[in-house]
């Protein structure tokens, strides 16, 4: 589908399409369009797991200005975003399993009331035993959090490509070492929130939500409420960000409907920073045991990887993060034989899910730092040993990932070049390090979740008198830029001005569905469907141009606002002649593009084996300068170079902001970012004690853009909202071991856990001393 | 889950007196400079109030006087004025600087001098919601009876994280009090004791009107430790402050912020000092300051490790004003 870009429309730094409403302040999130609704507000569980013995919501149903309540009772149907792993229902029926779940929920006149109400809710429960870590969890006598999941494990995970046996045979050094990753969780600017409205009689929902996938929202809610889907309408309106917490319905969104549906009216839910916070769906704690075998000259021999990750009360995306840390292993070395072992647990806190680089940036951090270790005892440069590693394009991985570009190389080319690697001997000063490590992610999942048949991405044109072109997507912008990758691949189509284009995305009555934006799919999929009704309304206005000029339709071509015989300068018609031309006797002209990842890509035959396949994997290197202050523990990123290979950068401005919005995100997951829980209370539920870094805290990032032209990519665009991310942590942490000679296993790097570190290496080496002298 | 901020009304006096008549025999009455730790503290329901009195229309807290041998900081001056006052950067470098590194910009812009001296005590068994207080079955500080710091204890240990007190206190910083009935002046240090539930000793209905700091030639410097040194409360912030003396070497003044329930002007310094500045010097401040502060789990940081860093800041204050 690859078709080269020649009108610059596209490949061209431009402001997003809907950026002057976001920095003017006129965008309407969520939250603006709540002023005539009911206020909604939620129960929560105070225990971490129990069952429910008595609820009692009479006192708080009988206070004036109560509209509704709604309980357990109200819904009888679970919910998930898997179809085969459905075990979370909107209110808490009979059991509760973590501290937040919600149990009931209110609809009153306004907060201060919704609040009152809430007080009034009697429950109480029969507590049981809680796990706050996977270890607690999976042990022999540990009760169950689902009764169909024995051991309190989601999903266990063993694949194995290649002969392992062998390879870790053939290799002269093997290393193996553990890391431990903390829970993080996404921060995303806009808090949740959803608002609904019911048409009591004509029986319509409306529900306006910050979702990143309206498409599946829609299905949950009409599975939840028992209604046909064509009487719900999902609109999304402007979202504040969303980077994974939102890729699958979440539970205030239906609750929101279901409360609606009750009163017969609108009742917004919006939820604060800490329920945001406990909803969650975020990176689990993870921990990772690595083993890697190397020749003496760096070449890979084999790998066998052991994940643990902590998943909380809920299947939610689970058995997809779970295998996505096993199948990146691959795809982005040539790795003779890989062995994965992965181990989804059930725990008594809020439910993980998808987060930036999802599944992937645990399990390539704890790779890459082994790697620069590696390097060290074998006396290799850590880009050295990495090229001896590199794969050939285009190639089929050990699991059956296609690999159809690859950027990689030139990608550390760049950054060793303009981080001025090899001249960095003379750079250093005490304290000082340099580390590097490299990264890829998928461009968009290759089978989407619910498995119709359908098309992956499908974009509606719609061509009027008034020469517009309106571009109808159910593509979410979260901010990220896709409504702008659509009008943009369809401006450059058409060779027409950027300004005739609208873009009309995300309301269910208008736009044609779309699985949404998560694995960083909606450039590769949305924009190769763009491409296709660019296409086929090219097609219609060159027949219409054809027949004015009295020429062949082979002939005509499009460029600058206007048709013409190509080769000639004579015999131009304008875009708006052409126009009033194509709508004669048809009037106003629609058309469709679609887009379909070919069966083949679609993954290995193995169990799980859709998960990790793309069209394409997006690549990235970079290099992180710190300043290690050992007596404080304190780690200053003085400077960050990264390139990233995004097949080709429609949007450059746009790409780079990705890029430098990945490594600032891999930067908080590195330094300060964790969630804390007492007990299973989430005590870093704030923006104070869950430290995202601010603008003051970050380093200068100087960001590349590496182009591969991918074959089947729109304009050879794949993904560059994610691949840099994952590559941060390592870079830093080798930048880490290179600045005061310790390697940390733990995320992330606070203060008091580098200064941990450094004591027990200074005692190790103390030990040392004294066993060489008494020698 | 409680975010809206409760009914309350609303006085807006022109004059301290009228400030403390408001206050008398009102309820649940706060007074409000910037608002920057009431509101969120109200919109966290930790602090109740049925009054609020504004006291940004006062004229008089927004003194600052400087022209006499002493100096006059009102409590209604704002942060960033403190840190921007080349007079004051210059006569007591510690106070500017400290001022200078309170919260974020914006913070700043509304914080005032007399609302970061009389700051919560901060935990974060109780910076949370009502929710949460409420699931952990409260708190000493609040609506509880057990401090989950340290159970077995009757007191609350939620530290102070006033970054102006430990500067101020290096310089012998006194504060005016308006009370009902009269005016006062006492040592700002007598204004804390060591009780995270109830560290201010002002009496009902006081109200800190301004700082008054002695003319003198003490040097100093203000410096904390934080995981983002962007917008976090300090885990520990030291203040130094170092005079000369015509004869037996400096004297020398530490001040903390940050680790315990009230600001720490560490004892015993002179005694550390007495056979003048050298190579052991350090270590026998050091063994003093870490005996007299008791970072607690107050913070999502571990406790040793405030205690440690507190002490690596003095000794790099104590070397930049010897060096």
């Amino acid at each position: 589908m690859n078709i080269a870009a020649k009108n610059r429309s596209v490949g061209v730094p431009v402001p997003l399409v809907d950026g002057i409403e976001k920095v003017s302040g006129r965008a309407a999130y969520t939250a603006d369009l709540a002023a005539d609704a009911l206020v909604g507000r939620l129960y929560r569980s105070p225990v971490s797991h129990g069952e429910i013995t008595r609820l009692d919501v009479s006192r708080a149903l009988a206070l004036p200005g109560v509209v509704a309540i709604l309980t357990g009772d109200d819904c009888p149907h679970a919910f998930g975003i898997l179809p085969i792993a459905m075990n979370e229902f909107p209110l808490a029926r009979g059991k509760v399993r973590y501290r937040g779940d919600p149990i009931a929920a209110i609809a009153a006149v306004d907060a201060a009331t919704a609040e009152k109400a809430i007080d009034l809710i009697e429950a109480e429960f029969a507590e049981l035993p809680a796990y706050y870590s996977s270890k607690a969890a999976r042990a022999a006598d540990a009760v169950l959090i689902h009764d169909d999941r024995p051991g309190n494990l989601e999903r266990e995970v063993h694949h194995s490509f290649g002969d392992v046996e062998a390879g870790f045979a053939a290799a002269d050094l093997i290393r193996e070492d553990v890391f431990d990753c903390a829970e993080v969780s996404h921060v995303m600017m806009e808090p949740h929130a959803a608002l609904a409205d019911y048409d009591v009689e004509r029986e319509r929902l409306t529900l306006h939500s910050v979702s990143q996938v309206p498409y599946y929202v829609h299905l949950m809610l009409a599975r939840v409420m028992e209604m046909d889907s064509s009487r719900i309408r999902v609109v999304k309106p402007f979202v504040g960000g969303g980077f994974g917490a939102r890729t699958e319905t979440l539970n205030f969104e239906l609750i929101a409907g279901l409360l609606a549906r009750k009163v017969g009216g609108k009742v917004a839910l919006t939820l604060t920073r800490e329920e945001s916070f406990i909803s969650h769906r975020g990176r689990p704690q993870t921990d990772i045991k690595l083993k890697l075998g190397m020749t003496k000259d760096g070449r890979l021999t084999a790998a066998e990887c052991e994940v643990v990750q902590r998943g909380g009360a809920y299947a939610g995306y689970g058995i997809v993060t779970i295998l996505y840390a096993g199948a990146l292993l691959h795809g982005i070395y040539d790795i003779p034989a890989v062995k994965y072992d992965g181990y989804r647990t059930y725990t008594n806190l809020p439910p993980c899910g998808a987060m930036r680089g999802h599944g992937t940036v645990d399990v390539r951090h704890a790779f890459e730092c082994m790697l620069d270790r590696m390097a060290r005892q074998l006396g290799m440069d850590p880009f050295d040993l990495r090229r001896k590693n590199l794969l050939t394009a285009p190639m089929r991985t050990l699991n059956d990932l296609i690999v159809n570009s690859y950027g990689l190389d030139e990608c550390m080319d760049v950054v060793e070049k303009v981080a001025g690697w090899s001249g960095r001997a003379a750079r250093k000063t005490p304290g000082k390090g340099f580390g590097m490590a490299c990264s890829h992610y998928v461009s968009g999942a290759a089978k989407p979740v619910h498995w119709t048949g359908e098309p992956h991405a499908v974009v509606n044109l719609k061509l009027d008198f008034d020469g517009g072109v309106t571009a109808l997507t159910g593509a979410a912008d979260i901010g990220q830029g896709s409504s702008t990758v659509v009008a943009l691949s369809v401006a450059e189509v058409l060779g027409i001005d950027l300004g005739r284009i609208s873009v009309v995305a995300n309301d269910s009555t208008v736009t044609p569905k779309d699985n949404g934006s998560y694995s960083s799919r909606v450039t590769f999929m949305v924009g190769n469907a763009a491409i296709d009704a660019a296409r086929n309304l090219r097609d219609v206005l060159i027949r219409a141009a054809a027949e004015k000029l009295d020429a062949a339709p082979e002939d005509i071509d499009c460029a600058d606002e206007a048709f013409f015989v190509a080769g000639s300068d004579q015999s131009r018609l304008t875009f708006k002649e052409v126009v009033a031309a194509a709508l004669v006797d048809t009037g106003t002209i629609t058309v469709k593009g679609t887009y379909t990842v070919p069966p083949d890509a679609q993954g290995g035959k193995h169990r799980g084996g859709a998960v990790g396949s793309t069209m394409g994997f997006s690549y990235a290197a970079q290099v992180v300068e710190v300043t290690v202050d050992e007596e404080l523990g304190s780690i200053t990123v003085d400077k960050v170079w990264v390139a990233h290979d995004c097949g080709f950068a429609i949007n450059p401005l746009a790409v780079e902001g990705q890029i430098q919005g990945s490594v600032w995100m891999g930067l908080g997951q590195a330094l300060t970012e964790e969630t804390v829980y007492e007990n299973g209370l989430a005590v870093s539920g704030n923006m104070l004690d869950y430290r995202v870094p601010t603008i003051a805290d970050s380093p200068p990032i100087d960001t590349h853009i590496v182009e591969s032209i991918d074959p089947n990519g729109p304009f050879g665009a794949k993904e560059a909202g994610e691949g840099s991310l994952s590559g941060f942590l390592p870079a830093l942490v080798n930048a880490v071991a290179d600045a005061i000679g310790v390697d940390m296993d733990e995320l992330p790097l606070t203060p008091d856990r580098v200064l941990k570190a450094v004591a027990a290496k200074a005692r190790a080496e103390k030990a040392a001393a004294k066993m060489a002298a008494g020698r | 889950m409680s975010e809206a901020l409760p009914e309350f009304d609303l006085a807006r006096p022109a004059t301290v007196e009228e400030a403390v008549a408001a206050r008398a025999g009102a309820g649940d009455a706060r007074y409000l400079a910037g608002g920057t730790d009431l509101v969120v503290n109200m919109r966290r329901g930790i602090v109740a109030a049925d009054r609020l009195i504004d006291l940004t229309g006062i004229a008089e807290l927004d003194r600052l006087d400087l022209d006499g041998g002493g100096t006059v900081i009102g409590a209604g001056v704002k942060l960033a004025a403190v840190a921007e006052n080349a007079e004051i950067g210059a006569r007591y470098p510690a106070v500017a600087e400290a001022a200078a590194v309170i919260a974020g910009p914006q913070h700043r812009k509304m914080g005032t001098v007399g609302g970061n001296l009389c700051l919560d005590t901060r935990c974060v068994y109780y910076n949370q919601s009502e929710w949460w207080r409420r699931a952990n079955d409260y708190c000493l500080k609040y609506r509880g009876n057990v401090c989950h710091v340290a159970p077995g204890g009757d007191r609350c240990w939620a530290p102070f994280s006033g970054d102006l007190a430990p500067a101020l206190l290096i310089h012998g910083a006194e504060i005016e009090i308006a009370g009902a009935d009269d005016r006062r002046r006492m040592a700002l240090s007598d204004l804390y004791t060591d009780d995270g539930a109830d560290h201010l000793t002002l009496g009902d209905g006081e109200l800190v009107v301004a700082v008054h700091l002695p003319a003198d030639n003490w040097r100093s410097a203000y410096d904390k430790i934080r995981v983002r040194d962007s917008i976090d409360f300090p885990l520990a912030g030291v203040a130094v402050g170092l005079k000369e003396r015509a004869t037996g070497g400096p004297e020398l003044r530490i001040a903390l912020t940050g680790t315990d329930s009230r600001p720490v002007l560490v004892d015993g310094i002179a005694e550390a000092l007495a056979d003048g500045f050298d190579d052991s010097t350090f270590p026998a401040i050091e063994k003093r300051l870490k005996k007299q502060v008791q970072p607690m789990s107050t913070t999502t940081l571990n406790a040793p490790y405030r205690r440690t860093a507190a002490a690596v800041v003095a000794k790099r204050l104590i070397a930049r004003l010897v060096g």
